[in-house]
């Protein structure tokens, strides 16, 4: 009876979950809608666009007149700016170009930036005329594909084929000087926050970094010995901070006690800082300012007169620069202090009110929009700055030409384009102007699989240095969720510092403030201006702060926040405004800064989605977008302040009544990359790491790629299934031949020869066609087939080029190419190039032996400078040999051990031979369940012909198949449950003593192929300097016997062979050595002896052998004046 | 005892024949024989298969190399192909395998010239030897006869073409996987069930049910009538055990008993279509007897393995 009852409850739970499964309404579609309408790197093309359409424009207009010095009525004003279409101006016509054509002919994929200009020109008699010129170009602006100024915007597939583009492709990234670059999403501390944190002696900090349009600071304050200081770079020491407080106007003590808090505590933590004010003698404000302005920090030049006053400028401007000072009101500022002082005490009562450098909501994502913006802001003001010199000088020329116009110094500049292009090419941002010194922020996009690309270009790159040994911003953290992907992140030095981006986060732009403050004021919140010290923190009232702004302060936080949410949700503002009730710093936060990481959550009333069946069906019907969602206040979007005010059931039926959000789909906590492994929540966590790390390392071109018979919801939302990346093979759990230990696996030869792991290896050779200073020009030349050499040139076209289609090998010319011997001096254009001396420059190819490469493509293209460049790919098809690298999904990699003929492969009575063997051992320590889930599942799909799906965290919902199913399914087809095969021995025929664990697992091959590693060397190049053999496989160099080898040989007595391996195989020297001096002598060819030439004789001279390094030594030696002698004795 | 020999004669009982798939039973002998027999089959029978190609014009989306392995895997019909040379001891072409002994000739020239996608299949293979022909799989039965058009080599769009000229050899499966003449060759031991009647009397009708469900395959079934477990399909049984554990689970250990005999066999020889499956085992017999002869030979003198061209071959090619 016992267990009958077991099972009947059993049942009864799963057709319970089964049925609370089925009334959850299945809100995944939303997923795939939320792509569609964000796009996988949709962060980076809006945080472009929003710099195409509005942060240039602010730009331009905040810096829009030049106006010279010298005559002020001759200006230029920048009246209107905007981008205009890719181009580029060939002999003088503009013409459209393609991304492709870029990639091709190795030029920027750029758009001019076209501006209206209202300027005055001087005539011939200094007459000015206002003048205005539209669409002027001022320079060139790389610009993003698919952002909404590529010409591939808005293209659909059929157009996107036309342009040579991939439809899959998706964008995000530029194309400088041919090569494709990625601006990293650079991580940051967020801007204009008061951040509390203790230093490296564990006194409590305060700091802010401010940054506004005008200046970037940082302000400091800090609690050292129970007392307050105030560091800033402007000043030489540390300020009391009651100094401070007392030059910007608050004198009283009583009101700076009010003012951080009624609390007895807080006034006894702030005692000592008042003390130490008074011990100064220090009441007033103008005492204080004299005591200020004898700590400001002089600087060596500028004008004296200048330096009066400097303490209270820099009060004004640099301390706590993004809080206004209007009309010299420094009482927002005192304010401000206020609430720091505040919260450093609370963080010295309290230890938990420490802020959390690390917590992501303290964290700002600097997109490749802001970080454009910030570049052409740079160069923009800096063109200005020299066109206004330039104008100066001219005008200030007393015998300058009569017409002047201001423009031609403004206009068709190289200063921007030129900047733009280096910086993105380079990744070095170096901008003096905003203090930026940063390096390696744009990559080469890694084409090397699709997968690869789509994770570069969400990858958050960090703030530190790598090198730091923290543990802290390595670790996951609990905010992360959601945001950021847990798994997808490097091994080794930037481990944990590497972030990246989860599937549905959307990185915020900046929103226009003014509205919302004015809304703020509007809701009742209480103006700083007519508060008193005293009502700043009265119980029962939170202080209201947009974007780290204390507006004021509210009495009803709560019934503030909720009409706040109620605006967002019904669309009158901005969907990404977040509002976060902070109820212990008794603080309304509210956000509309850019950078901020936030995602969509469904709204639930009382535990109970918003969503309903209906609206799922009419977003399948295609009535409903995901905006509409969005506009009815059914979902919206989170940052991950505001998540802490909310309350987030995973599932529907989760609900409590106090939930307040539902998760769109589990599995988006993790990233594009996490997504593709099947079951990763059954796998040891550092496994899903280690074969993340992988996926850029796959490999060039697939013959025969598959997609995976196990997929994931997310593979099918990226689209992976139509760019798969390896193969299904049928893989046997087994140990056999024993040249499958240590992770190898054996394979099978006829998958191999069916064209299993088969891949294309494509690479890129190209020649230039020099143009000289001297006008002379290298050239191509039809190959002398008759000569000698004629079986080099075989492939070469009557062009001189190689043809495509041609069987290359090494040693062939491919290019035949000359150049002139004289290349420098003066134009001779009147020469005739047939007098010119040519020498050969014939490129020769060198490749892998006995490979059968083929020119696969040859593309001919101007470069940048007008060269004939000529491009060749070479392709090579290569078959997995011993030694390739395989790896599954669950990051187990191996190399191939051994190739077996199929007919003493293990075989299944149904037929069934396995592609692969791996070895059992490969999972007990690893824990990858879900590679074995994989196997089962792979299995069940073949047999049932379905593809099954092992999203993460995906069986409640749905969108994983769960083992029991699976089981079923292999039972149903006649297979054990359990995914085991009974095999035969392929060798004797006899049955294998257990089960096979054996099914089709998805694999991948990683671009580490022997071919590409494989070297061996007899004799070969030397070095000229000490004659020891080259080092490196690239150039065909020596294996060195090191200093450990060495030691081993020693330890074994092995003196000959370390003699052998020193010197005779290394760099023998025979030197002759005078037995009297014992210095080195010569042989002289004439006398047919040696001489000592220190001597003057050859008496005394011996010859003997050493190491060529020996003798450079001992001549280095000399030519400092040391004098190394050789004692010569008969051995 | 006294007429007792050890000494066996296998034999073959044929099931199922088809063209292309056979099935049939051999007693009377051990696994390594039957082994043998498989494994001759998929690496040493030889067939005809497209072994170098001469790509005249290729403006297709697939490269050379690719198209030229596509067309290496196709099977052609190698009905003769025994009594084919190698081209590698082929006397009339000093071993470079063009001629009409070793070799045959294919022609392909496909272009597109209409806007619809042109499905260059091995049927546009035109070859020169009419013996030697790409494997027709249109079953018309199955198939409307335009639709099933052979085997797709490439796809091409207007203006695409695709000219070569291809050589196909004889080989045998050991060196690439398309002169392997078999899909599917594999045996299985012929099981013996014995169904303990008594204890099985004993179970409900229930607890029967669960024990004959517990097979993945249908290997046992109630009879309607009397109620009582039969076996319906003993090869079905994979030697999966579930019946044994689910009979030592109900307590009821020793209710079946299952063996495999040991000399008896169930094969089942898929082929490629390049020859008759039922021509697949006898060519295969054929080989290996000529390897046991030649290892017979060998014994005698090493020089006479010359005399036996081909088989000389096998002996020193492995």
């Amino acid at each position: 009876m016992g267990p009958m009852q077991v099972d009947e409850q059993d049942v009864d739970d799963k057709q319970k979950r089964a049925a609370s499964v089925k009334s959850a309404v299945d809100k995944f579609q939303l997923v795939p809608e939320f792509l569609k309408v964000r796009g996988l790197v949709k962060q980076h093309l809006d945080s472009f666009n929003y710099f195409i359409n509005t942060g240039i424009k602010k730009i331009v207009r905040a810096n829009d007149r030049l106006v010279s010095t010298v005559d002020p009525s001759i200006y230029v004003w920048f009246k209107d700016v905007r981008i205009g279409q890719p181009s580029e101006i060939v002999s003088g016509v503009s013409e459209k170009i393609t991304p492709q054509m870029c990639r091709l002919s190795d030029t920027t994929y750029y758009a001019p930036i076209l501006v209206d200009i209202e300027y005055t020109t001087l005539g011939s008699r200094s007459e000015k005329t206002i003048m205005q010129k539209k669409n002027a170009t001022i320079g060139k602006m790389p610009i993003m594909l698919r952002s909404c100024c590529c010409v591939l915007y808005g293209k659909d597939e059929a157009e996107l084929g036309r342009l040579g583009e991939c439809p899959l492709d998706p964008g995000g990234y530029f194309i400088i000087k041919g090569t494709e670059k990625v601006l990293l999403i650079q991580e940051q501390l967020s801007k204009n926050r008061i951040i509390i944190d203790t230093d490296k002696k564990g006194n409590i900090n305060a700091s802010v970094t401010s940054s506004t349009e005008l200046v970037k600071s940082k302000t400091v304050i800090q609690m050292e010995k129970g007392k307050v200081y105030l560091i800033l770079n402007q000043f030489v020491k540390k300020i009391p901070i009651m100094v401070v407080l007392k030059a910007m106007g608050m004198e009283s003590d009583q009101e700076v006690v009010q003012m951080v808090g009624r609390d007895p505590r807080f006034s006894a933590l702030l005692l000592p800082s008042i003390e130490e004010c008074a011990s100064l003698d220090i009441y007033t404000r103008e005492k204080a300012s004299e005591f200020l302005e004898g700590k400001v920090k002089r600087s060596t030049f500028g004008s004296p007169s200048n330096q009066e006053g400097r303490a209270l400028a820099i009060l004004r401007d640099v301390f706590l620069a993004n809080v206004p000072v209007s009309n010299n009101n420094f009482r927002p500022k005192c304010l401000y202090v206020g609430v720091m002082l505040r919260r450093m005490m609370e963080a010295m009562l309290n230890k938990d009110a420490m802020d959390d450098k690390d917590y992501v909501g303290n964290k700002r994502l600097e997109l490749s929009g802001q970080l454009v913006s910030l570049l052409f802001e740079d160069l923009f003001k800096t063109l200005i700055t020299e066109a206004q010199k330039a104008i100066d000088i001219t005008l200030g020329r007393p015998s300058r030409a009569s017409r002047f116009d201001p423009t031609s110094s403004v206009l068709n500049k190289d200063i921007i384009t030129h900047g733009l292009r280096r910086t993105l090419s380079t990744g070095n941002f170096d901008v003096k102007r905003f203090k930026m010194h940063r390096k390696g922020m744009t990559q080469v996009l890694a084409r090397l699989s699709f997968i690869g690309s789509l994770g570069h270009m969400t990858r958050i790159s960090p703030q530190f240095e790598k090198s730091r040994k923290v543990s802290g911003p390595r670790a996951l953290q609990p905010s992360q969720w959601g945001m950021l992907c847990p798994c997808d992140t490097p091994e080794g030095e930037a481990c944990g510092l590497v972030k990246n981006l989860a599937l549905m986060t959307h990185v915020t732009t900046d929103e226009e403030e003014g509205p919302l403050i004015s809304l703020c004021y509007c809701l009742g919140v209480e103006d700083l201006e007519v508060l008193s010290a005293e009502e700043l923190h009265t119980p029962y009232s939170f202080l209201v702060i947009f974007n780290g702004l204390i507006l004021g302060k509210h009495r009803r936080p709560q019934h503030f926040s909720n009409v706040m949410r109620k605006l967002r949700r019904a669309g009158k503002i901005g969907e990404f405004v977040s509002i976060f009730v902070h109820e212990k710093q008794r603080c309304v936060y509210i956000a509309s800064d850019g950078g901020r990481v936030c995602r969509p959550l469904v709204i639930a009333d009382k535990g109970i989605s918003r969503i309903k069946e209906h609206h799922m069906k009419e977003l399948l019907d295609g009535v409903r977008t995901f905006d509409d969602f969005l506009r009815d206040g059914l979902i919206e979007y989170l940052d991950v302040n505001e998540e802490n005010n909310a309350l987030i059931a995973l599932y529907e039926g989760e609900g409590t009544p106090d939930t307040t959000h539902i998760e769109i789909e589990p599995f988006t906590i993790l990233g594009v990359c996490a997504g593709l492994i099947p079951y990763p929540h059954h796998n040891q966590s550092p496994r899903n790491t280690y074969q993340l790390c992988r996926m850029d390392t796959l490999l060039y071109l697939l013959v025969y790629p598959q997609r995976p018979l196990l997929t994931t919801r997310t593979i099918e939302l990226v689209g992976y299934d139509k760019l798969g990346a390896g193969q299904n093979a049928t893989v046997a759990v087994m140990s056999y031949s024993g040249y499958d230990i240590e992770d190898a696996i054996v394979m099978n030869k006829s998958s191999l020869d069916r064209g299993f792991g088969r891949c294309i290896v494509l690479k890129k050779y190209s020649a230039i066609r020099q143009k000289y200073e001297n006008g002379a020009l290298d050239r191509i030349l039809r190959p002398d087939r008759t000569g000698p050499g004629a079986e080099r040139v075989q492939i070469l076209d009557d062009d001189g080029i190689a043809s495509p289609g041609e069987i290359i090998r090494p040693n062939d010319i491919y290019v035949n190419k000359e150049t002139p011997l004289e290349t420098g001096g003066p134009i001779n254009s009147s020469a005739d190039p047939k007098d010119c001396k040519y020498r050969s420059a014939k490129q020769t190819y060198k490749g892998p032996e006995g490979e059968t490469c083929v020119v696969d493509r040859v593309a001919l293209c101007a470069d940048e400078l007008s060269n004939l460049s000529i491009k060749l790919i070479i392709r090579h098809t290569r078959r997995p040999e011993v030694g390739d690298k395989f790896s599954s999904r669950h990051g187990q990699k191996g190399v191939c051990g051994t190739i077996i003929q199929q007919e003493d492969f293990p075989f299944s009575e149904r037929g069934i031979c396995p592609d692969l063997i791996m070895n059992p051992h490969g999972f007990p320590s690893r824990m990858t369940v879900g590679k074995m889930i994989e196997l089962l599942g792979g299995k069940a799909g073949v047999s049932c012909g379905r593809f099954h799906y092992g999203s993460a965290f995906g069986e409640p919902s749905g969108h994983a198949d769960r083992v029991e199913t699976i089981s079923e399914t292999l039972v149903k087809h006649g297979f054990s449950y359990s995914g085991k095969d009974f095999l035969y021995s392929g060798i004797t025929g006899s049955p294998l003593q257990a089960y096979i664990f054996m099914g089709p697992i998805y694999y991948q091959k990683l671009k580490h192929m022997v071919l590409d590693k494989m070297h061996a060397r007899g004799s070969g190049p030397r070095v000229m300097l000490t004659r020891q053999p080259t080092e490196g496989r690239a150039r065909n160099g020596g294996l060195r016997v090191g200093e450990m080898e060495r030691d081993c040989l020693i330890a074994y007595g092995a003196s000959m062979l370390i003699f052998e391996r020193l010197m005779i195989s290394s760099d023998p020297f025979e030197v002759q050595v005078c037995r009297v001096c014992g210095l080195l002598g010569y042989y002289n060819h004439k006398l047919k002896a040696g001489i000592c030439s220190t001597c003057k004789n050859g008496n005394n001279i011996s010859t003997m052998k050493l190491p060529y390094a020996c003798k450079l030594l001992i001549q280095e030696l000399q030519s400092m004046n040391i004098v190394p002698r050789l004692k010569l004795a008969e051995a | 005892m006294e007429g007792m020999s050890y000494q066996r004669f296998p034999k073959v009982k044929i099931r199922e024949l088809k063209d292309d798939y056979a099935k049939f039973e051999l007693r009377d002998t051990d696994a390594s024989v039957a082994n043998a027999l498989r494994r001759v089959m998929i690496a040493e029978v030889p067939t005809v298969a497209i072994d170098l190609v001469e790509i005249e014009v290729n403006s297709s989306v697939l490269n050379d190399e690719f198209i030229a392995h596509r067309l290496g895997l196709i099977p052609l019909t190698s009905e003769n192909a025994m009594s084919m040379r190698f081209s590698r001891d082929c006397d009339a072409c000093d071993g470079d395998g063009q001629c009409e002994y070793c070799s045959v000739e294919f022609h392909l020239n496909a272009k597109c010239r209409t806007d619809q996608t042109l499905d260059v299949t091995s049927k546009d293979l035109i070859s020169a030897d009419h013996r030697v022909t790409p494997v027709d799989f249109g079953d018309p039965a199955a198939y409307d006869g335009d639709q099933q058009r052979g085997i797709i080599i490439v796809k091409l769009r207007r203006g695409q073409e695709l000219r070569l000229r291809a050589i196909a050899r004889k080989g045998i499966g050991k060196d690439h996987a398309k002169w392997s003449p078999a899909a599917t060759v594999t045996f299985m031991y012929e099981p013996e069930i014995h169904i303990n009647d008594e204890m099985m009397e004993n179970l409900t009708l229930e607890e029967k049910k669960a024990w004959v469900e517990s097979s993945p395959t249908k290997v046992f079934d109630i009879d309607p009538n009397t109620g009582q477990v039969v076996v319906v399909d003993r090869e079905a049984y994979t030697y999966d055990d579930e019946v044994l554990k689910k009979a030592e689970a109900m307590g009821k250990p020793g209710l079946v008993e299952i063996y495999a005999k040991e000399d008896s066999f169930i094969f089942t020889v898929e082929s490629t279509g390049a020859i008759k499956a039922s021509q697949l085992v006898l060519n295969a017999i054929e080989v290996l007897k000529q390897k046991l002869d030649a290892v017979r030979l060998s014994e005698d003198t090493v020089e006479a393995d010359d005399q036996f061209g081909e088989l000389g071959a096998h002996m020193r090619g492995g």
